[in-house]
């Protein structure tokens, strides 16, 4: 469970990017965060994700205050979650495969294991064939689903996407959020930034509305 | 362990090959550097070497008035063998001084046999235990025997002794003043180059920070990397200084005379190329460390 509470954000005064934000997102849950560009949907993923302190509030994350740890453990959070971005984030002269399997490398598992582990979540997006085949020469809607492949490949209990839709026509869109629901039936909790909002109307489980950095509604549907 | 030993070596060399021709260029002015250390690291051995001769075959020579008689020339050698340092005292009469003449100057053996008489004075040769040879004791000892009656001159090569193990200082000196500015260049070249390779690498650590990448495992590489470099370099200097040794005297040929003896360089020992190479890893390692410390902030 991630658990927020009076969340304030202030890059540069005298605006906020985050407004006195409280919010608890459940266990399993499918939520979408929309609102307009400069809203304060990215600032409100990357505070869940540690990569930008609040300047007031707390963030609780399974019950620790993930606020409180230090800089060089940060890592032990970070591998609890799966992050996709909208410019994907991949190193473009490695192969898919090397790209899919960094997560498993750093926590230090075995060649076999990460070649069997890499292969079965690349099959998952659709993606094995092209193992091999440099991020480059893939289209946007598969370098996205390498991404996607990267941030579930080794089962994180979180999976936190900003805009992962945003470089892709409508029909890629939608493919995308097919495999984030997924992703979400196999028990991951998973939180989408975006402002698209055809895919929030067609899957939209739970949705907050941001606007000017405050949560200005919810909505959550059976 | 060794599998992921494997790991960082596989990704470390991956990195030096993505970015072979800077790296190649870091390597080039390493090589420079300690390859300057080691020239003079080895002049140093010579002259240190050539110290030590000297001073094992260290001798003092007296040389004695013409016609004194043999209760006063008994009395000189007794008084010779006295010192504990003296291992040994030998009598080399006014025949012999010539002999050794002709042997050693074959060319002017005809002007010597010329002479109407001999022109060399009686000798006494002390041998000098090592351990003394540049005492004060030793010193004293021929400075009282200079004054004695009896004795006309003395040849002490002591001077020589000195003066070989001051330049040996001194070659050691210059390539530790020397090696030590270069070495300082390499280590900020490699200090940069490792810098240069971090912000290339900007969205890989971007992307390891975010699936939960520890310090270590981002930086590992990066100290892998600068130890790869030192390593390589200090390592072609060893080569080329090999290289150098072996055609050095080739290339002057006799046309330093004398001098030649002075200038020839000894291959360094397995402990001084040990230090080379330690020396080349750690400036690697350090120029990297400084580097991704001041510009990884993980």
């Amino acid at each position: 469970m991630i658990e927020l509470f009076h969340i304030w954000k202030q890059y540069q005064k005298p605006y906020w990017a985050l407004s006195d934000v409280t919010l608890r997102i459940e266990d399993g849950g499918f939520y979408f965060i929309t609102g307009p560009s400069g809203s304060g949907k990215s600032t409100l993923l990357r505070t869940i994700f540690r990569e930008v302190l609040p300047t007031e509030g707390q963030i609780l994350v399974n019950g620790v205050n993930i606020l409180k740890i230090p800089g060089s453990r940060i890592y032990t959070l970070r591998r609890t979650m799966g992050i996709v971005f909208q410019d994907f984030r991949l190193m473009f002269h490695k192969s898919v495969f090397d790209n899919v399997a960094v997560p498993l490398q750093v926590v230090g598992v075995g060649r076999k294991e990460i070649r069997r582990r890499v292969f079965a979540t690349l099959q998952k997006v659709n993606l094995h064939q092209k193992m091999w085949e440099l991020p480059g020469r893939l289209s946007y809607g598969e370098q996205q689903r390498v991404a996607i492949a990267r941030a579930v490949v080794n089962n994180p209990e979180i999976i936190l996407a900003d805009e992962p839709t945003g470089n892709l026509d409508p029909e890629l869109a939608f493919e995308i959020v097919t495999l984030f629901k997924e992703i979400n039936k196999q028990g991951a909790t998973v939180i989408i930034g975006s402002h698209d909002r055809e895919l929030i109307r067609h899957f939209g489980d739970n949705i907050l509305f941001l606007q000017k950095g405050k949560i200005v509604g919810k909505e959550a549907h059976a | 362990m060794i599998e992921k030993l494997k790991f960082f070596l596989s990704v470390t060399g991956n990195n030096l090959w993505q970015f072979r021709t800077r790296n190649l260029f870091s390597v080039t002015i390493i090589c420079l550097s300690f390859l300057t250390v080691g020239i003079f690291m080895s002049l140093a051995n010579n002259l240190r070497a050539t110290a030590r001769e000297l001073a094992t075959n260290m001798s003092i020579a007296f040389y004695l008035e013409p016609g004194l008689t043999e209760n006063a020339i008994d009395q000189i050698r007794h008084e010779s063998s006295l010192p504990a340092f003296v291992e040994s005292v030998k009598r080399v009469s006014a025949e012999e001084a010539m002999e050794r003449f002709q042997a050693s100057f074959p060319d002017l053996a005809d002007v010597a046999a010329g002479l109407r008489g001999n022109p060399f004075p009686e000798s006494f040769e002390l041998r000098v235990n090592a351990k003394a040879s540049a005492s004060k004791e030793v010193v004293a000892f021929v400075e009282g025997m200079k004054k004695r009656p009896g004795v006309t001159d003395v040849m002490f090569n002591q001077d020589w002794v000195e003066k070989m193990q001051g330049f040996s200082r001194l070659a050691g000196a210059i390539g530790a003043f020397l090696g030590g500015i270069l070495i300082l260049t390499s280590f900020f070249i490699i200090s940069n180059v490792v810098k240069l390779n971090v912000f290339a690498r900007k969205n890989e650590i971007e992307i390891l920070r975010f699936v939960g990448g520890t310090n270590l495992f981002i930086r590992l590489p990066f100290w892998l990397e600068g130890i790869t470099l030192g390593l390589l370099g200090s390592l072609l200097s060893l080569v080329l200084l090999f290289v150098v040794i072996q055609v050095f005297p080739v290339y002057l040929g006799a046309s330093l005379g004398a001098l030649q003896e002075l200038l020839r360089f000894r291959y360094p020992g397995l402990g001084q190329a040990l230090i080379l190479l330690g020396g080349g890893a750690a400036t690697g390692f350090i120029g990297s460390a400084t580097s991704v410390s001041k510009f990884l902030k993980v």
